[in-house]
């Protein structure tokens, strides 16, 4: 059994008293929890059911639903590249296809690829088309030329 | 025309974020004036002022809070600062411009209703943008902005900041409310609306982030002075987004009732050299596409955009280049919903998925060429039948686009 840091049971506390219901403070508990381990799986729910009161199915449904939060772990470093219409207009299918090319030179070297890609709906920063975020780092005006090196800097 | 600088006022001012700076230039002053009126005068000032909703239905905000019944005394305000309609990024320049205004408009939209506890709900990819929210709020607590007997008044306010976790359901009003229920982000049925049952069973108001930071400006200036700004039925100034092949992408504040091709050229700059025009998405992604020629006699308002049969939507004006493909942009358009769709409803869920695997085969040549026919029926049959309005936000571009680039589409499908 996965066992929460007592950093962590403490903030799960104090979100439990922080809403009107408890049931409230399943969404910001699960970022918590997806900060700390970098996804979410069954263990943290009955974990959360067990120790917390939060019933299985409601956190569930929440999991399951939102596509902030992961079921499965992730590689090191996510790439969340736009592809709604402003940053479709800009660019994305070129840059993404760029993208490809960069992680697909990690098999030909052997390598461990620690990048993974995956095309979103908008994130909220059109004018500066086409957008993307490596984990939590937002950048803009990615373009072909300049989006390889942004990549480096992560895996150096 | 005159400049007006309500939202923008910040532009351009140094450290604008912090509550020193704010206070510097006039802040929390209207909140002072408010607490010398009764909540019942702020409501009809607001009414008087002919500010509507921000986040794209364009709903009378003073009228909204009249609905409140009288009763009920545990009554909530919600900030939707969900702001995820594609090619919207207008509401996020509030919070790099000047957080405490939206604060100062939601205190005093707060005691207007009557509600003591109120949260901001912000996307969570806004990770930047939210630690300036949450700074703001704890400088406002310090300050006694926030918390027990504000400025004297009696009135008690609570603000917290509530972050959802990436669906675009969300931001509708009442996706929301269930979203900060802790539960999955499913629109309600609505009658009852929130303002008589909402978060929790309880009275609840949704408000827009744009919404909620001009109302401390009305306060200080006056329901006439914000209608004197605009046009007859929309008054004031709005935030608009552009994005797309023009030289100044970004957001620009203008009086409601200015023209489209005056925006495009004097704010944004025109298009970017050798870059022709194809239409123009006026109002987020939802908003049905404009050609050329109505790009040039269409002003930004809520009944010029009505007439043209597209709406203002959220203010997201979005420029599509001459080189664009609408193959494509239908599909990237459908795969959006196809998406967001919360599925609760058989019309919605089903119908942006036909939708978007009917895109799918145009795209690998396997389609017929009645495909866009069927279509834009289907898409028909999403209009008016579902809880909320994704349904219709999905239909309604797409039929757009059917009806005015038929003949590319059906180009796309002869060249194999």
């Amino acid at each position: 059994m996965m066992i929460f840091s007592e950093a962590l049971k403490e903030k799960i506390r104090s979100y439990l008293e922080r809403y009107e219901t408890k049931r409230s403070a399943i969404l910001p508990v699960l970022h918590e929890i997806q900060k700390e381990f970098t996804y979410i799986d069954d263990e943290h729910i009955l974990t959360l059911e067990k120790d917390f009161g939060l019933n299985r199915v409601h956190v569930r449904e929440v999991v399951t639903f939102y596509s902030a939060y992961l079921t499965e772990k992730p590689k090191k470093f996510r790439i969340l590249f736009c592809d709604s219409v402003s940053c479709h207009i800009e660019g994305t299918q070129k840059v993404m296809a760029k993208i490809e090319d960069f992680m697909s030179s990690y098999k030909k070297k052997e390598k461990e690829l620690p990048f993974s890609l995956e095309g979103v709906p908008c994130l909220g920063v059109c004018g500066g088309a086409p957008a993307m975020f490596v984990n939590e780092d937002r950048y803009l005006n990615v373009s072909c030329d300049n989006v390889e090196a942004i990549l480096k800097k992560y895996d150096h | 025309m005159a400049e007006h600088k309500i939202l923008t006022e910040f532009e351009g001012i140094k450290d604008s974020r912090s509550l020193k700076t704010y206070l510097k230039h006039g802040g929390y002053q209207a909140l002072a004036k408010a607490f010398q009126k009764k909540p019942e005068e702020i409501v009809a000032l607001v009414k008087e002022s002919g500010l509507r909703g921000r986040g794209g239905a364009g709903f009378p905000t003073g009228l909204k809070w009249s609905f409140i019944p009288a009763h009920i005394k545990e009554r909530y305000l919600l900030c939707n600062n969900d702001e995820g309609e594609p090619g919207t990024f207008k509401d996020r320049y509030i919070l790099e411009l000047s957080p405490h205004m939206l604060i100062e408009g939601m205190i005093i939209s707060a005691f207007a209703i009557g509600a003591h506890k109120a949260y901001i709900y912000t996307r969570c990819e806004f990770y930047e943008e939210i630690k300036w929210m949450n700074e703001a709020i704890d400088e406002a607590y310090k300050a006694g902005y926030l918390g027990k007997n504000i400025l004297g008044s009696g009135f008690d306010f609570d603000l917290d900041h509530y972050i959802g976790a990436g669906a675009y359901i969300c931001g509708e009003e009442t996706g929301l409310i269930s979203s900060l229920e802790g539960k999955k982000g499913q629109p309600k049925v609505k009658p009852p609306f929130p303002a008589v049952a909402g978060y929790l069973g309880k009275p609840t108001i949704v408000n827009n982030t744009e919404t909620l930071a001009v109302v401390p400006w009305i306060v200080n200036h006056g329901a006439s002075a914000y209608k004197a700004i605009g046009t007859e039925k929309s008054a004031g100034t709005k935030l608009f987004c552009i994005s797309g092949p023009v030289k100044k992408p970004g957001v620009y504040e203008v009086p409601l009732g200015y023209p489209l091709k005056d925006f495009i050229e004097k704010e944004a700059g025109g298009l970017r050299d050798g870059v022709e025009l194809k239409g123009v998405i006026p109002g987020g992604l939802s908003a049905p596409v404009l050609l050329p020629e109505e790009v040039e006699k269409v002003t930004l308002d809520y009944e010029s955009m009505a007439s043209f049969k597209s709406m203002l939507g959220s203010g997201a004006i979005i420029v599509i280049p001459k080189t664009q493909c609408m193959v494509e942009l239908l599909k990237v358009t459908l795969d959006f919903y196809h998406h967001e769709s919360c599925g609760q409803c058989t019309p919605c869920r089903e119908g942006t998925g036909w939708l978007a695997n009917i895109m799918k085969t145009v795209m690998q040549a396997k389609a017929k060429e009645d495909c866009y026919d069927k279509m834009y029926e289907v898409a028909s049959h999403m209009e008016g039948r579902t809880i909320c309005a994704l349904s219709d936000a999905a239909a309604m571009p797409t039929k757009a686009i059917i009806t005015k680039f038929k003949s590319e589409l059906l180009n796309y499908l002869r060249r194999g």
